[in-house]
């Protein structure tokens, strides 16, 4: 009985860490994306700040998540009107390991481009890249994300169905894993627009992980809309499920860079 | 089917069918006896056709109102409103001073009205329904007569609003030029006239860099074909051309260019200007006219079009061919967009002191990222604008206090105004029908009210007059 309840706990802790690893991924980058691109000759770029008050610790050789900040600069050039490509840069900062790179990925989109007066908007990315073990044991992956937001009135709402894959690590038997995302806000003023952004992983799409094992973070988030330069949002996630880290600060500033001759 | 209802000038309606007849055979109408400004117009209620009912006279122009398929290019068709089955709508040219008779007939199923832009012309053929004209009904019809003034470029087009349908109103293809010739009969100098209509199709909602929606389009034409697919312009060396160009876009503000040429700018909104400055680019808000002078010194084959690439890859441009010349027309380059109205003014201007002064702020309301701003003058949206007292005779100088982040085209109905400063710097000799606001700006213009009758203000953005920007002058 005892060896059973060890074999357990251990499955638990494997299971949550197993999924962590793949949330750590997602610790980097927490955002909904919305259908829009950037456009043609400009270029955003974005740091991504992202703090775990409540994670994880180290385990079988992954790093901890909790107290860890992680900075992602997320740098995406506009092609045309209706396709972008981004690049990441992860970083994460914690005690005992201080400032380390964690990986880089590659993410080109297109749109449904907006003369086809579609009554959604619609858009497809595709995210390509490499994070070191010691951050992540899957450390090649791939992620497909349909993207379909709605602006009526004041209300806002997206939601990124994605698909992932692991090509090179423990994951790379769960075949593929359905990670979806859905914000929904509402502009209080033109400036100040706040509301919910959900974030879920729920493991493999042939072999729906059990509630417990599941990543299910809720963030109450808001987004300034200052400048149309600039983009601003701020969250604060809690994580019910035991398979996710439990309190998370995040935040996003975003400059847009307009290349284009001035008028 | 007999016309049942005349419109009288002063907007009464009553039952007249014998009188009209009485008057038309009077010979009222061929003699010119109406006097100046002075209107007839008759309505006629569902049903019928119109030339049955009126056996006595043949309207100078008849404009019938249906849906059409539009070849804006070979693979490129369009379906909306128009004119006689074409887009822009038939040339209306009449003389200044000699009353035109108009049979305006609506095939279309939804009701519709024409408004005659620019022109000092009573309220019930004005053709806007808030002045009190009013509206046509689907499959009915109205003859409407008036004494065209001022001469100059001019222009028709629908009043209807689209509200959010992006098929109504001036999205669609009901819009054409009116040209008023001059009484005195002379052309001015040149060689060679052409009319230039710039419009923009298939409108969608887009976001807008001030958080707000906005109306884009798909595509964009000159005389209602994109560019490379209309008959181009044939010129001669030496050749001076006058191009009588006005924007009929619902909402975009268009730059035109044609490399190698310059314009000589004669007149603005159909009135001539005091300085005939010659520029590189010129600049039209919706409703805007430019009447300019080319002289075809670069012999070669151009684009004129839109200096602004995005919209002429969406088809807005016309090719100019000089005689003996060919290949791939050379598109606009990298036009530097400036503009300043005073160019045109007076050198040393001069502006009389005002009798009455009436501030117009124009500010918005956020009706969220996902819908259009909601527009106020003076801190109220139409139809609940507080309506603003004219005194005839005395001079009004309007102060258009621009305090939004968009620019806006005001227009105001029957009368024109005359610029008189431009961001704090006096100017004069500009009259115009329609001037461009920028935003954070102020344009104070004066205006000698001499055309007694409600008149309709308006920004001429269809997105922006429908979601308030409205107010109605009267006269004291």
């Amino acid at each position: 009985m005892e060896s059973a309840l060890k074999l357990l706990s251990f499955l638990l802790i494997a299971c949550s860490v197993c999924a962590a690893t793949v949330h750590a991924q997602g610790n980097y980058e927490i955002q909904v994306y919305g259908a829009d691109t950037v456009a043609p000759r400009s270029t955003m770029v974005e740091l991504h700040s992202n703090f775990t008050a409540e994670g994880h610790p180290a385990l079988d050789g992954v790093a901890a998540t909790n107290h860890a900040e992680h900075e992602t600069v997320e740098i995406t050039q506009g092609i045309n009107d209706w396709s972008e490509v981004g690049f990441y840069i992860f970083t994460s900062e914690q005690s005992g390991l201080g400032v380390q790179w964690v990986g880089d990925h590659i993410r080109p989109r297109v749109r449904v481009p907006e003369k086809w007066r579609w009554p959604v908007g619609v858009s497809l990315s595709t995210e390509v890249g490499y994070q070191r073990a010691l951050f992540s044991p899957d450390t090649w992956t791939w992620e497909i994300r349909p993207i379909i937001d709605k602006s009526t009135g004041r209300w806002y709402f997206a939601v990124n169905p994605a698909l992932e894959r692991t090509w090179h690590g423990p994951d790379v038997n769960l075949g593929i894993e359905f990670s979806p995302a859905v914000k929904i806000s509402y502009d209080f003023t033109r400036q100040i627009s706040g509301g919910l952004e959900y974030y879920a992983d729920y493991g493999s799409i042939t072999n729906i992980a059990s509630l417990r094992s599941q990543q299910q973070q809720f963030f109450p988030a808001i987004d300034l809309n200052v400048s149309p330069k600039w983009e601003i949002n701020f969250g604060v996630g809690v994580g019910p499920t035991s398979a996710t880290d439990h309190w998370i600060v995040k935040g996003i500033v975003g400059r847009r860079f307009d290349w284009r001759k001035q008028k | 089917m007999k016309p049942t209802i005349q419109m009288r000038p002063e907007g009464g309606v009553r039952d007249r069918t014998t009188s009209r007849r009485a008057f038309l055979r009077g010979g009222a109408f061929a003699a010119g006896a109406l006097t100046l400004g002075r209107s007839s117009a008759w309505a006629q209620v569902a049903g019928g056709s119109y030339p049955g009912s009126a056996p006595d006279v043949k309207p100078d122009y008849r404009l019938e109102i249906s849906e059409i398929e539009w070849e804006l290019a070979p693979k490129k068709k369009i379906r909306t409103a128009a004119y006689n089955g074409q887009i822009p709508g038939p040339l209306v040219r009449v003389t200044e001073g000699k009353t035109v008779n108009i049979d305006i007939v609506n095939r279309s199923d939804r009701e519709e009205i024409v408004h005659w832009h620019g022109q000092w012309i009573p309220v019930d053929v004005d053709g806007a329904m808030e002045e009190g004209s009013p509206m046509i009904a689907a499959g009915s019809s109205r003859w409407i007569q008036f004494s065209p003034r001022p001469a100059g470029l001019h222009w028709y087009h629908t009043h209807a609003m689209a509200h959010h349908d992006l098929k109504r109103g001036l999205y669609s293809g009901q819009l054409g030029v009116l040209h008023v010739d001059p009484a005195s009969g002379d052309p001015g100098q040149f060689d060679q006239e052409q009319f230039i209509v710039l419009h923009d199709w298939e409108p969608y909602y887009a976001a807008s860099d001030d958080g707000s929606m906005m109306v884009s389009y798909a595509c964009s034409s000159v005389n209602g074909r994109m560019v490379g697919h209309g008959e181009p312009i044939r010129v001669r060396e030496g050749e001076r051309v006058l191009f009588q160009i006005l924007n009929a876009s619902a909402t975009e503000v268009h730059w035109m260019a044609l490399p190698g040429h310059k314009f000589q700018v004669l007149a603005m909104d159909g009135a001539p200007v005091a300085t005939q400055a010659t520029v590189e680019t010129l600049r039209l808000g919706p409703a805007e006219r430019i009447t300019a002078r080319v002289t075809m010194d670069a012999p070669g084959v151009w684009v004129l079009g839109e200096a602004q690439k995005a919209f002429r890859d969406t088809g807005m441009g016309v090719v100019i061919e000089y005689a003996g010349r060919s290949g791939k027309p050379q598109e606009p380059g990298a036009e530097k967009l400036a503009w300043d109205y005073r160019v045109f003014g007076d050198a040393m201007p001069l502006v009389p002191k005002p009798d009455l002064t009436i501030p117009l702020v124009f500010t918005s309301r956020f009706k969220g990222h996902g819908a259009l701003d909601e527009w106020m003058i003076n801190g109220k949206s139409w139809p609940h604008t507080d309506p603003i007292v004219l005194h005839e005779g005395l001079r009004h100088r309007l102060v258009f206090d621009n305090r939004s982040v968009d620019d806006h085209p005001v227009h105001l109905h029957r009368h024109n105004f005359e610029l008189v400063s431009i961001r704090g710097a006096a100017t004069s000799g500009v009259q115009k029908d329609v001037v461009i606001v920028e935003a954070g700006t102020k344009v104070e213009a004066d205006l000698v009210a001499s055309n007694p009758g409600n008149t309709l203000f308006h920004c001429h953005q269809q997105d922006h007059m429908d979601m308030g920007f409205m107010a109605l002058f009267r006269y004291a």
